[in-house]
């Protein structure tokens, strides 16, 4: 038994060595075994051998190496890079199988990655044909950054196409809101080739919206630069596909200034023409959805072992749903545990995230926004008078259907460590910039706002927030429930 | 290679050319031989002892002998290792830069006696 210890221990050392004195090395444990009997010397015995190899196999493959650097520094003169065979033997069948099995896990893990990211492409032409659609009605975005589009060929744009429903109460909602002579999408043209002179008008194009509108104009120019070099080098010269083009043009900008959220869009249908701001009319009949709708409060209630429970399925106006938001607040004010439920939370306006936020929190907290300015109004307004929540725990259920504002949420309460979020990874919908028309295909997306984000060099964009206990969606409020009473038990 | 890593000589590889240095002997006998000449402070084990030969063998400072068996300790055919020539040249300028050594230790008094 012992003897078959040993032998599986000389399997650490390296083959050459084994094959050179393996034998020799186990006929030398059997002679000492048979010489050394008795509890004591046994003992001793494996004491030696386990000093021994902790010795000696450390040293017989630390011997192979000045060889190879030796032969590393030769081979290194041509400047090319260079391989080294660290074992004479050739691998054994059950090796190259293994190597087989793992090669295809490793593709097909990388194809499937390539999929799926693929899937979260910011503003796909189709995406952002929706959100276009959305987003230039009411403005929600406008209202909430306090900007007005300067012109009627801008127009606030989210930057993935995740967030399309965002400022309307639901995707019903969205389209009821939409002008009555809203006319269906024009047809999908067949993609047009670009040659070298429409690339040159593009990237001008390109050049002259980011020169007038990027927030920093330094950093404009030297993107302008590149993008020139780029063109000048010839490094544009093989794309023709539209998409392919805005992407590249995209990583030549973000290449300069590491802005995420730039980007160059491109629409294989024509894109509209931005609408006028939206009618009176039109605001009216938003307003009166969201209260139809409760403000998307779809829920307010006290669970079983008085946990508060709110399900909220978009983050509306505060203008409009201020007072809805303080009366669900207020109803759960003397539950000793909070959820919040938003799993089917489209996302909104960072101000309501914000003043919903102020009630998890003593004392005022900076309330990280990636589409605003850093000022004052970054910080929540806490304490709220007669507010008892501060202190409560408090879990917020996510999907991959969360998105957008109520990411922002999501995100913020996990950095500040207020919140446990329980169920699956969040949509990966954050930015907005201003959104520029170039043609009927093209366009820009420029972040007009410079943000202190205090957590992290990046946030939600495109990734998502991980959940803090990752479950389904569907078990998400059953897992939270458990979680708040064995919380609630221990106090 | 070899060279390099005996020199500075390792105490390990020195016992082994000191155990050679009257009869030749198979790995075991080395072992025993060392933990003999040494009252039993160094016990080479198979890691070491063999990875030592392997490096004395290759510095040709000891060689094969061929196999036999030891009536002593049964049927099994063992590897009998000789010193050789340079092998025992080595050996001899080892111990004398230890008596050298030792010289001085005993000029600086941290020895005492004088019989070396």
């Amino acid at each position: 038994m012992s003897e078959k210890i040993y032998a599986c221990l000389l399997r650490l050392f390296p083959s050459h060595f084994r094959e050179a004195y393996g034998d020799e090395a186990l006929q030398l444990f059997r002679d000492r075994a048979r010489d050394e009997k008795g509890f004591f010397q046994q003992v001793g015995l494996w004491l030696d051998l386990l000093a021994d190899l902790a010795v000696s196999v450390p040293r017989q493959y630390r011997d192979v190496r000045p060889a190879l650097a030796d032969a590393a520094v030769q081979q290194r003169l041509g400047s090319a890079p260079a391989f080294f065979v660290l074992v004479d033997e050739s691998p054994g069948p059950e090796a190259l199988i293994f190597g087989c099995v793992l090669s295809m896990i490793a593709l097909s893990t990388f194809s499937i990655l390539l999929g799926h990211g693929g899937n979260h492409r910011p503003l796909s032409a189709s995406g952002y044909q929706r959100g276009y659609a959305t987003d230039s009605r009411p403005s929600a975005m406008a209202h909430a950054t306090g900007q007005v589009p300067a012109d009627a060929e801008d127009v606030t744009m989210s930057a993935s196409r995740m967030e399309l429903n965002e400022a309307m109460p639901s995707e019903s909602q969205s389209t009821a809101l939409l002008p009555p002579d809203s006319s269906p999408r024009p047809e999908a043209l067949p993609p047009q080739l670009l040659d070298a002179a429409e690339r040159k008008r593009l990237m001008n194009a390109v050049i002259d919206n980011l020169k007038q509108h990027y927030i920093d104009p330094q950093v404009a120019r030297k993107m302008a630069d590149a993008l020139l070099a780029h063109n000048k080098n010839g490094d544009d010269d093989a794309v023709t596909d539209g998409r392919a083009f805005a992407d590249l043009l995209t990583r030549q900008m973000r290449e300069v200034s590491q802005d995420m959220h730039l980007e160059v869009v491109y629409s294989q249908s024509p894109l509209p023409h931005l609408l006028t701001e939206p009618s009176p009319e039109d605001l009216a009949r938003y307003r009166k959805e969201l209260e139809q709708d409760n403000c998307t409060f779809k829920r307010v209630e006290i669970l079983p072992n008085n946990i508060g429970y709110l399900k909220l399925n978009t983050f509306p106006n505060p203008s409009m749903c201020q007072a809805t938001a303080r009366a669900a607040m207020a109803s759960l004010n003397h539950a000793d545990a909070i959820i919040f439920d938003l799993r089917d939370n489209r996302g909104g306006e960072p101000a309501m995230t914000a003043l919903m936020a102020a009630y998890l929190f003593d004392h005022p907290e900076y309330w990280y926004n990636p589409r605003e300015n850093t000022t004052e109004q970054s910080w929540t307004l806490s304490p709220v008078p007669a507010n008892k929540l501060a202190d409560k725990p408090v879990y917020v259920l996510t999907s991959a259907r969360t998105f957008s504002g109520a990411e922002q949420f999501c995100y913020d309460l996990k950095m500040l460590k207020r919140a446990t979020l329980v169920g699956e990874k969040t949509g990966g919908a954050a930015h907005a910039g201003v959104f520029h028309r170039i043609d009927d295909h093209f366009g820009i997306g420029i972040p007009e706002t410079k943000t202190i984000n205090p957590f992290s060099k990046t946030d939600w964009a495109e990734t998502g927030v991980e959940p803090d206990v990752k479950v389904k969606a569907a078990d998400a409020l059953e897992t939270a429930k458990k979680l708040a009473e064995s919380k609630l038990q221990r106090k | 290679m070899p060279k390099r890593k005996l020199d500075p000589l390792p105490s390990a590889a020195f016992q082994i050319l000191l155990a050679l240095a009257d009869e030749d002997r198979h790995g075991y006998g080395i072992m025993r031989q060392v933990a003999e000449q040494t009252e039993s402070r160094m016990r080479l084990g198979p890691g070491t002892l063999y990875s030592s030969i392997q490096t004395l063998l290759e510095a040709k400072l000891i060689e094969e002998v061929g196999q036999r068996e030891d009536a002593k300790l049964g049927q099994e055919r063992r590897r009998y290792y000789r010193l050789t020539s340079g092998g025992r040249k080595l050996a001899r300028s080892e111990a004398e830069r230890l008596a050298d050594l030792l010289r001085v230790a005993r000029a600086k008094k941290i020895l005492k006696g004088d019989y070396v």
